[in-house]
């Protein structure tokens, strides 16, 4: 069974996004105070704040990790029309036996859109450093830092017009070398006679060119959250998507002499389930980490989670409210103290010599 | 009121309306007009800057409007002119006075609120000057000490005292009748003030400057600085909501082209925003109605604005965050329920939102609720989590078989039985059927079934493979008569023949086997997996690790899984009808009459032939995925296939796993399956990527580094092999020579030492692992180090170097 532990965010406006570090140990929350902060998890399972900084001159939709094989890498985008790309680095030891300082630097400053910056999400770990932004004015944009070892530099490598003002966007997160690169895209518009509200684009290796390939046209009210489930081994794809309520769709690539030919894939869409037991309109969806559980959550102040059975027919299975009496005692002790780290310093380098004439040796 | 707008022959600096808010001055470059403000347009009721014998090299600043007399209007001008005219007289005349006082441009030009006929302009010359319009000069001037005046403005709280915002970050207050020396000085911003706007009803002066800040100074005694607005852009030009006490308005000279009213208390987000510009506005004015306002801008427009259209970006904005981790731990962010709520359930708000919200109380007079609202704006973070960690299954599940389970080293059968008691062990009991299934059909043991089914299949016959496998693993003469018998039908080169001694071999020992029904079918395979264990019974225990008490486990499991068989009571009756009469089967005498009856049968022969192919036919595999309840789909079917070729059952139920998100049993069975993956010649080798791909993946967010490293060893497909051999390639040099090592080993070939393969704990030279400080490198036997990292935090050679791996 779940408990609830409040934490005392101290965050001064709303909070707009959490998210969680690949290994689940840290966490990074962004307000519309403009600030974020990340927190770590001591080993009793309590969340510290190790770092808060002002990050953006406006509200700060959303944040995101980048696979930590490129570094303690962080993504927000802002209402303030741009999007940054953090990295933490670890200071210089301040003296003997004391850990060094943690602090998190701006590597970028993406500041192409003329309008908010609703999303922002890191690519699959297999193409290398991607970034997708997606703008109140429709546009969505690649990025990509052609050396992963400078994250200082971004280049713009594809902007995609959208119809609809852009709300969200996931990446297909498929593992298939047969899948294409694909995202998905909603749009928080609200007037329901400009047609589906979710778009999906996939990149095309023939022409280099991102392409839309579908609108879900079953979807006309505004949405507010969408994700790809993890996909580890599907052939088909399921995308949740968070609007007036919680919808479950597949995307089934069909291969047919077309689709071969021009190297467009054709998608079959259908859609899997929909669930009104939040009874409000449906903020978010989430997915955990194997894909076969989806959480939304809605104005109703519930955590939903559903989970496909093994007929693949989804099923509601569990609702996560707080225990605010038990949450209230145990959020004290978050509260206090932010100057422990969950984490050791790493060892400073010292350079012994220089190498002359190194002879490579394979390690196989 | 609706929005709606005018379009001018170039940009407009400022607007300024008359003191009844029915007509509106605009001024820029090449415009100054007036208008008057109609239901739904704009009436041009004057334009000065059209009579063609005006000077046209300079563009107005600002305009303002007498709040006194209703006919007067003045302009400040980029050429330091400070202008006076008269609406009542046409052509030249209209320009009563032209002050040339200043030396540069003049920035603002402000009638005073109260006595007619005075005005105050602050000017780039670094001066303010105030001017009575009937004398031709100023009559007072005001020197600020600064390099420019950007804004200035008289209070409608005090008739003598005016506020000065200059370039240099200060705002200066004065009193109109003391020249000499401003009453107060403070730096206000870190960069220059470009427009300052004192409050209607309490004495707060608003600044808005380069910094990208709006400033709200409470100036009752000594300047505080109440609140401030972060913006996008720097601001150029700020102006209070009328009757709306917390709410201002702001425009912006780079960057945002909307204006913004913001709430005061919650600075962080526009209460509302107007994006009809398409360029930068310069100047809002409200129209004495907190619902209207007129605007102009650098894009050459004049615009009344209704609230009914504003953008509410905080309405847009998501109010809740939800993450799950590979825990399954939730973290979610939500916005506190709305104030009055909030009071009735004290207990979920915090203390410091709690206080807010106390605060707010005593500031709501007359407001609205949901205006008043707005600015409470605070959110609840909450992570749920797993107080034992054992009882959160799924992750604990993955974890705990993928450290369990052994995927290589032995033989299929062995592991197979192995993982599958794992599997057991940690609750997957189906996942430990679909096992004993994969080892039913692919173990050593039974491999005959397999290779002569897909041998015959591909048209070899490797008899000699078969009889030595059945002399090495069985010996038991109820399963070498089988296999003659199969070597024997195998001598008819065709297929059919062959499928037909598998049906017949396996479902001998019930006589309700040979009938097409499906229940039938599915007994047939339970009959045809007990009578192995029957065969298997016979033998020595220890040859496999299914003993007898495996095969109590296996009744155990079924029982267990009651529920997955209460379908199947046919399989079950069979099943222990076998375990009772068990020694009395003897396969071949019932697998050669039953081959001849199936042979008479028209349908399955029929199948055969035309299907030559190691493609199964489809349609009975269909029939089945549809039929049986889908945990069975990788229990009772499987058997039933190895009748035949189980190699697309095996697919089919790995596929029917890696969907329903157990990516590790599928991976897992693909690389213990080892050499048999060739069986599964459907399964492409994409999709055996993903799979592995996946359970990598998987694996690594649980950082079970070494078991990854183990699957990219065990995999035999190139593109994940080759995980393995990025950026592994390691240089080496002597200590002593920094010459490159020649060879593997610590001996250097140029100075003949091994002075740093020598561990600095024992001295001695290190075999093996040697592990080193990657600060000071040093370092020595992995058991060593770690004993001494244990212990110390310094380098063991006394080098001072903090080594932190402990």
């Amino acid at each position: 069974m779940l408990e609830a532990q409040d934490i005392q965010a101290e965050h001064k406006d709303l909070i707009h996004d959490v998210a969680y570090d690949y290994y689940g140990r840290r966490m990074a929350t962004c307000s519309s105070d403009q600030y974020v902060k990340v927190w770590d998890q001591t080993t009793e399972g309590k969340w510290i704040q190790t770092s808060s900084w002002k990050a953006h001159s406006g509200s700060v939709w959303k944040v995101t990790w980048a696979h930590p094989e490129f570094g303690q890498v962080l993504a927000t985008c802002s209402f303030d029309r741009t999007a940054a790309v953090w990295e933490e680095i670890v200071g210089e030891l301040p003296g003997p036996g004391e850990r060094g300082t943690r602090h998190w630097v701006r590597r970028t400053n993406l500041v192409d859109s003329r309008t908010s910056v609703t999303d922002v999400k890191f690519g699959p770990k297999s193409q290398g450093l991607q970034l997708a932004t997606c703008s109140a004015e429709g546009i969505i944009r690649i990025y990509e830092a052609p050396d992963v070892m400078n994250l200082s530099q971004w280049t713009l490598q594809h902007e995609v017009q959208s119809k609809l003002p852009c709300s969200c966007l996931s990446w297909n997160p498929s593992l298939n070398k047969l899948h294409p690169q694909m995202i998905a895209v909603g749009s928080d518009d609200a007037n329901p006679a400009n047609g589906g509200k979710v778009f999906i684009y996939e990149y095309n290796e023939n022409s280099r060119r991102w392409t839309k390939l579908e609108t879900i046209g079953s979807v006309v009210e505004p949405v507010h959250d969408i994700a790809f489930s993890p996909n580890l081994g599907r052939s088909y794809h399921i995308l949740a998507i968070a609007t007036k309520d919680v919808r479950i769709v597949n995307l089934t690539p069909v291969e047919d002499e077309q689709s071969l030919q021009s190297g467009v894939t054709k998608l079959d869409v259908q859609t899997m389930a929909q669930f009104e037991d939040h009874n409000s309109l449906v903020w978010r969806v989430c997915w955990n980490l194997t894909g076969t559980v989806l959480c939304s959550t809605g104005d109703d102040g519930c955590v939903r989670m559903f989970k496909m059975n093994y007929i693949n027919s989804w099923k509601p299975v569990a609702v996560l409210k707080g225990d605010s009496s038990k949450a209230q005692c145990s959020s004290n002790n978050a509260a206090n103290g932010n100057a422990v780290t969950a984490f050791s310093g790493t060892a400073r380098y010292i350079k012994l010599g220089s190498i002359s004439q190194t002879r490579e040796t394979p390690w196989h | 009121m609706s929005t709606f707008y005018v379009v001018q022959e170039g940009p407009v600096n400022a607007l300024a309306l008359n003191k009844d808010y029915t007509q509106v001055a605009i001024g820029g470059r090449n415009v100054f007009k007036v208008y008057s403000i109609e239901e739904d347009k704009f009436r041009e009721v004057c334009n000065v800057r059209g009579s063609k014998h005006l000077n046209q090299g300079f563009s107005y600043n600002d305009v303002s409007w007498s709040p006194t007399d209703d006919h007067y209007l003045a302009t400040a001008a980029t050429n330091g002119h400070v202008s006076v005219w008269n609406l009542t007289k046409m052509g030249k005349a209209m320009q009563e006075q032209d002050y040339q006082d200043h030396k540069r441009t003049v920035n603002k030009v402000n009638f005073h609120a109260s006595e007619p006929n005075k005005l105050i302009s602050g000017s780039q010359d670094g001066t303010l000057r105030y001017f009575d319009i009937r004398v031709k000069s100023a009559v007072a001037i005001f020197y600020s000490n600064t390099e420019s005046v950007r804004d200035v403005q008289f209070s409608p709280h005090s008739s003598y005292t005016f506020s000065a915002v200059s370039d240099n970050g200060s705002v200066q207050l004065w009193d109109i009748r003391k020249t000499e020396k401003c009453l107060q000085q403070y730096t206000a911003h870190s960069g220059p003030v470009f427009a300052c706007d004192w409050h209607p009803e309490v004495t707060w002066l608003a600044t808005a400057s380069r910094d990208r800040t709006i400033k709200v100074w409470d100036l009752t005694s000594k300047p505080t600085l109440e609140y401030t607005i972060h913006t996008i852009g720097s601001i150029g030009h700020v102006k209070w909501r009328p009757q709306k006490k917390f709410h201002i308005a702001s425009c912006a000279i780079v960057i945002d082209c909307s204006i913004n009213i913001w709430d005061v208390r919650r600075p962080y987000i526009p209460y509302a925003s107007f994006n009809e510009h398409r360029g930068f506005p310069s100047s809002v004015q409200w129209k004495g109605d907190p619902e209207v306002f007129l605007s102009c801008g650098k894009d050459s427009t004049l615009y009344q604005h209704s609230f009914n259209d504003a953008f509410r970006p905080a309405a847009k904005a998501n109010p809740q965050g939800l993450s799950v981790n590979n825990k399954g731990e939730v973290i979610f962010a939500r916005k506190n329920p709305p104030f009055h709520t909030a009071a009735s359930t004290t207990a979920i708000t915090t203390p410091t939102s709690l206080a807010k919200a106390t605060v707010g109380l005593m500031r709501k007079i007359s407001t609205t609720q949901v205006i008043d609202q707005f600015h409470h704006a605070s959110s609840s973070l909450q992570n749920f989590f797993h107080l034992n960690e054992a009882a959160n299954s799924e992750s604990q599940n993955i974890l705990a078989l993928a450290k369990n389970y052994v995927l290589h080293g032995r033989s299929i059968s062995e592991l197979c039985e192995h993982n599958s008691t794992v599997a057991r062990e940690f609750g997957k009991s189906h996942v430990s059927v679909i096992w004993k299934i994969i080892k039913t059909m692919y173990g050593e043991e039974f491999m005959q079934n397999s290779i002569n089914s897909s041998s015959s299949n591909r048209e070899e016959v490797p008899h000699n493979n078969i009889s030595k496998t059945s002399n090495i693993g069985t010996g038991v003469i109820q399963m070498e008569n089988s296999i003659n018998n199969i070597r024997d039908l195998e001598t008819e080169p065709n297929c059919k023949a062959a499928s037909d001694t598998q049906t017949a071999q396996f479902s001998g020992g019930d006589d309700e086997t040979e009938t097409e029904d499906q229940v039938d079918h599915i007994a047939a395979a339970y009959n045809g997996f007990p009578s192995y264990l029957n065969v298997r019974s016979g033998l020595p225990k220890g040859d496999f690790s299914f003993g007898e008490n495996e095969l109590d486990m296996e009744l155990d499991s079924l029982d267990s899984g009651d529920c997955y068989f209460l379908d199947f009571p046919t399989g079950c009756r069979g099943f222990n009808h076998v375990t009772t009469d068990g020694p009395d089967w003897i396969l071949p005498n019932e697998a050669f009459p039953l081959r001849h009856e199936l042979r008479d049968r028209s349908p399955p022969p029929e199948q055969f032939p035309n299907h030559p192919s190691p493609d199964l036919p489809e349609e009975p595999q269909a029939f089945q995925v549809e039929e049986t309840t889908p945990p069975l789909i990788s229990v009772p079917k499987a058997p039933k296939k190895s009748m035949w070729d189980p190699s697309n059952l095996v697919i089919e139920a790995l596929k029917h796993h890696a969907i329903l998100g157990d990516i590790q049993t599928a991976a897992c069975i693909l690389i213990v399956l080892g050499d048999c993956r060739r069986f599964l010649r459907d399964l492409d080798e994409a999709t055996q990527e993903h799979w592995l791909l996946g359970y990598i993946e998987i694996l690594s967010s649980y950082k079970l580094w070494n078991i990854v490293t183990q699957v990219i060893k065990l995999s035999w497909l190139p593109s994940v092999y080759q995980l393995n051999q990025q950026s592994t390639r390691i240089n080496t040099n002597c200590g002593n020579c920094t010459k490159p090592l020649q060879r593997v080993g610590w001996l250097c070939d140029k100075c003949h030492s091994s002075g740093y393969g020598v561990c600095c704990i024992c001295n001695q030279v290190v075999k093996g692992l040697y592990v080193w400080c990657q600060g000071c490198s040093h370092g020595g036997h992995v058991a060593h180090m770690r004993q001494w990292t244990l212990q110390h935090k310094t380098c063991p050679t006394g080098c001072g170097h903090l080594c932190e791996y402990g």
